[in-house]
């Protein structure tokens, strides 16, 4: 490996990353009307006791994906440039991944409605969670502006957060662990009741959920139960050999990155050719590679 | 075949022979979670066990050494050996992470590789791909073309069979003159001062008992409380690895002896007259001090998480520096502990299934996470 490489790249990540977050919240400048668009017209409550947590993780995939590309650019901005740059080209997702996790987003919250009431949302309050922080192992600021978070959440009275994804879920288990973060947090995965879905996959873990916040079975009796197919195949879906779709290492080698997808595709792909993610990075990452679907695209 | 699609069929092929083993012989997880037990007990009070360790390889009639670093042990090793030796190698990565074999041969020794893998990377120039299976990279045809250099009627259309077998002819034209075998081990009994190693080949029971100096290089993690324990290790070493029963187990305590007459046991008897074990440190010690480090020492060098690394499975031996034989998990764990190098760490995908296969179930991830973080405060 490139070590030199590597030590730039995360030089230049860790300065950016940390100040957009502590000015802004968020972990580049983003389109926050693309990021809330899910939640128009659904009658959400703004804030309050129980809310759905997205940190922005199924709006923005496309551009966790490309982060090692926007870096560069973002390092060479200033911030009045960075801002100007909203909406532009530069960080905004195309507008069909956003239409679709505009339609996961609403299919989550629906769900979750089922067993929850009154659940809201922060809109374009929302924080990001850190987890580029924590995965590329910035501690000390991954700390930092966990508090900040914890802080954040306080103050507008939030009781309880429902997660969408394994990211964001693992990183607030991250920040209990390393600074007591105490408001209650589930995966949506593990609270909604039964529900219905359809098809036949070959499953691609999240390594978080399966490996780190033991949902492997979760998931699996969850989607059994639904009425989805499930194909197993011990040598690529077994919980110590199934790995990763590359998204991890993204940000500072995105040819890595797309060659993990690859192979990672390859093996699911040689079990069934239809394959099923519980991540919105596992989608944009092996979504180039196979047929493949969000598991809140086939339960509803 | 391309990488890639070779270690995917490598490792499908690991997983389910490993899970076989663990069905067939339920004892192996047992042994394994006790191991686990007795290795920790050793990295938690280190400097004594080093201390009973060599006050015990004494009491057999060998020698013993701790070596600080990496010049420390090249020095020692040199000194044992000296000049125009032949020397045999098994397979050892403490060897390879003090470049002993180069540093030997430039004090004019003539010096081979007898594991066959090892010996296929010699003659090729290359460096090891796995720590159990070094020459994993290459096919049939690569070795064909390797073993060429020295048996000229093998050539690439050569059966493996033929192949192996020009590489005994060969090797067994050494061992007859060697003076020094070099080997690792896989455990040391500290409560006895033996050491326990495991093969398939025959080559280190070979390089143990004909040449007539035996030296036995690796690290003072490698040490646990008894002579029971060393079996254990080797015994969990090879399940894990795929290679169950193993088809040799190797112990040797001190010199050759014999007590045939009147029941008095004197040495030497008919193999080495000299057994000399050094202990490498290189960061060892410290790191059985870092909580968040030590429980990487746990490590018995299976290799079996290596196969579930994405990272591993793309860029196999391209990703860990070559100043480390240890690469894959465990080895941007090891690189660190003996390099201080952070930086393989920045690619781990946390994609944890290496804890789930390690059978010392160290949390792979979490050790790495802290070198991540080493790294990181640097810049
Ligand atoms: S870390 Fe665990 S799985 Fe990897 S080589 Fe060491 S003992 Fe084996």
């Amino acid at each position: 490996m490139d070590e030199d490489r590597v030590r730039k790249q995360e030089a230049l990540i860790k300065s950016i990353l940390y100040r957009n977050l502590m000015e802004d919240y968020t972990p580049f400048p983003l389109d926050k009307k693309l990021a809330v668009k899910w939640a128009n017209g659904m009658n959400i409550p703004k804030g309050g006791r129980v809310i759905l947590y997205t940190s922005y993780m199924y709006q923005m995939a496309s551009v966790f994906k490309s982060y090692e590309k926007y870096v560069p650019t973002l390092g060479s901005l200033g911030k009045s440039r960075i801002l100007a740059s909203i909406g532009s080209r530069l960080i905004k997702p195309k507008d069909e991944d956003i239409d679709r996790s505009v339609r996961i987003l609403q299919n989550v919250y629906r769900m979750v409605s089922r067993v929850k009431a009154d659940v809201g949302y922060l809109y374009e309050d929302e924080p990001y969670s850190g987890s580029l922080l924590y995965e590329l192992g910035f501690l000390d600021e991954f700390k930092e502006y966990g508090k900040k978070v914890l802080g954040f959440f306080r103050d507008r009275g939030v009781e309880e957060i429902i997660t969408v994804d394994p990211h964001t879920t693992n990183t607030l288990t991250n920040l209990k662990k390393y600074i007591n973060f105490d408001i209650p947090f589930h995966s949506y995965l593990s609270i909604i009741g039964t529900v219905k879905g359809k098809g036949k996959f070959v499953m691609h873990d999240s390594c978080l959920y399966s490996r780190f916040l033991d949902m492997y079975d979760t998931i699996r009796d969850k989607m059994k139960s639904a009425g989805v197919d499930l194909v197993e195949d011990p040598t690529v879906t077994g919980k110590g050999v199934g790995f990763c779709c590359g998204g991890p290492v993204g940000p500072l080698n995105a040819d890595l990155s797309d060659s993990i997808a690859k192979a990672r595709a390859a093996s699911l792909k040689s079990v069934y050719e239809d394959v099923l993610v519980a991540c919105p990075l596992c989608y944009v990452n092996l979504e180039p590679y196979c047929s493949i679907k969000d598991i809140a695209e086939v339960i509803e | 075949m391309n990488w890639v699609d070779l270690i995917s069929t490598v490792s499908g092929g690991n997983y389910m022979e490993v899970e076989r083993i663990l069905k067939e012989y339920p004892y192996i997880a047992e042994l394994a979670d006790h191991l686990r037990d007795q290795k920790m007990k050793v990295i938690e009070n280190l400097d004594s066990y080093v201390s009973m360790t060599i006050k015990n390889v004494e009491r057999l009639g060998g020698h013993a050494y701790l070596a600080k670093d990496k010049d420390d042990a090249r020095k020692i090793a040199g000194e044992i050996v000296g000049e125009d030796k032949i020397v045999v190698f098994s397979k050892t990565n403490v060897a390879y992470e003090i470049g002993l074999r180069e540093y030997l041969e430039s004090r004019h020794n003539e010096v081979w590789e007898t594991d066959l893998g090892e010996y296929l990377i010699q003659i090729s120039k290359g460096w090891p791909t796995h720590i159990v299976a070094p020459a994993l990279g290459m096919t049939r045809e690569d070795a064909a073309k390797a073993v060429k250099k020295i048996d000229p009627s093998i050539d690439e259309n050569s059966k493996i069979e033929d192949v192996v077998a020009a590489v005994r002819k060969f090797l067994m034209s050494k061992y007859v003159k060697a003076d020094i075998g070099i080997t690792g081990a896989n455990a040391v009994a500290a409560d006895s001062g033996a050491i326990a190693l495991v093969e398939n080949e025959g080559n280190i029971r070979i390089d143990t008992v004909m040449p007539q100096t035996h030296i036995s290089i690796t690290g003072i993690d490698k040490i646990v409380p008894t002579l029971r324990d060393a079996m254990d290790e080797v015994m969990v070493q090879s399940a894990y690895a795929g290679l169950f029963p193993p088809t040799y187990i190797n112990v040797t305590a001190g010199p050759s002896s014999t007590a045939d007459i009147e029941l008095k046991r004197v040495s030497p008897a008919t193999g080495p007259k000299n057994f000399h074990l050094i202990l490498m440190d290189d960061g060892r010690m410290d790191a059985s001090r870092d909580e968040e480090l030590k429980e990487a020492l746990l490590c018995i060098k299976c290799g079996r998480c290596y196969f579930s690394c994405p990272i591993y499975r793309v860029l196999g031996k391209d990703w860990v520096s070559t100043k480390s034989p240890y690469n894959g998990p465990t080895g941007v764990m090891w690189n660190y502990i003996t390099n201080k190098d952070p930086w393989p760490a920045s690619y781990c995908v946390h994609s944890g299934g290496c804890k789930e296969v390690c059978p010392m179930r160290i949390n792979i991830p979490e050790v790495i996470k802290y070198i991540k973080y080493i790294g990181s405060k640097s810049i």
